[in-house]
């Protein structure tokens, strides 16, 4: 198993530069429709905490560790210092209950559909969002 | 950001200029639609080629400029990457939004349409 952290500015002109950074990191590891599904998820769990997720320290970077463990890329995201408990297994709704016209509301689904799996809770006084992918139909 | 092209004065090819649309520039993206819009471009195509990932606020600025158009004109999209057209087909845009394979051919369909 190997373990990489990551450091991410709470803002949103940083989420993209990050994700790129990830998936420099797992390069290889995951097949096209993996990583596709590892990066929009990716992409949309940061975009929803730097909105989202209120903290008492807008200038603490958002934590983020990545775990290459057997056939599995492991994203952990952490809650910044001050952000209210939100599991997003609990909030979001079906794509197939998303209106079609709607101009926001899709990330949430987006996650929980495309990631192999979806672990939220405490985690070292804080929250963890931790995201899982691997290789292999997703259905 | 924008790269546009005219065709016969009436359909505007809109190529969004950047590699990844996402949160980080779709309002960008969005102004610039818009104010081509109130200049009067109804018509429009939005070409892919360029664009290799999409992501949520990329898709709502999408629906956002589709209903700016309304009944005035038409919006359609064309040379989705795989990572795009897995995206509209995730998100069911592509019931949204009719694909073409290249921005020649969805100019050709639109004009036919006019």
């Amino acid at each position: 198993m190997t373990q990489t952290a990551f450091s991410m500015p709470n803002s949103i002109d940083s989420v993209d530069k990050t994700v790129l950074s990830l998936k420099d990191a797992i390069e290889g590891l995951l097949e096209d429709d993996a990583l596709f599904r590892f990066d929009i998820c990716v992409i949309e769990a940061l975009t929803n905490v730097v909105k989202h997720a209120k903290t008492s320290d807008v200038n603490a970077p958002v934590q983020i560790t990545l775990t290459l463990k057997n056939d599995k890329v492991i994203v952990d995201i952490f809650d910044p210092v001050g952000a209210t408990y939100f599991d997003i297994r609990e909030h979001a709704p079906d794509m197939s209950d998303i209106d079609e016209m709607a101009e926001s509301g899709r990330g949430l689904a987006l996650i929980l559909q495309c990631a192999n799996d979806v672990q939220y809770g405490p985690w070292d006084n804080q929250n963890r969002l931790s995201l899982t992918f691997e290789n292999g139909v997703h259905e | 950001m924008i790269h546009t092209t005219r065709h016969n004065d009436e359909i505007t090819v809109i190529r969004p200029g950047v590699e990844r649309l996402t949160a980080v520039n779709a309002r960008e993206f969005k102004d610039e639609v818009s104010t081509l819009i109130e200049q009067g471009a109804y018509q429009l195509v939005i070409d892919f080629k360029d664009v290799s990932f999409l992501d949520s606020s990329g898709l709502g600025v999408l629906v956002g400029i589709l209903k700016k158009v309304g009944s005035r004109g038409e919006l359609t999209v064309c040379s989705l990457g795989a990572s795009i057209e897995q995206m509209f087909r995730i998100s069911r845009m592509d019931r949204v939004f009719t694909s073409y394979p290249n921005a020649e051919i969805a100019v050709q369909s639109m004009s036919e349409r006019l």
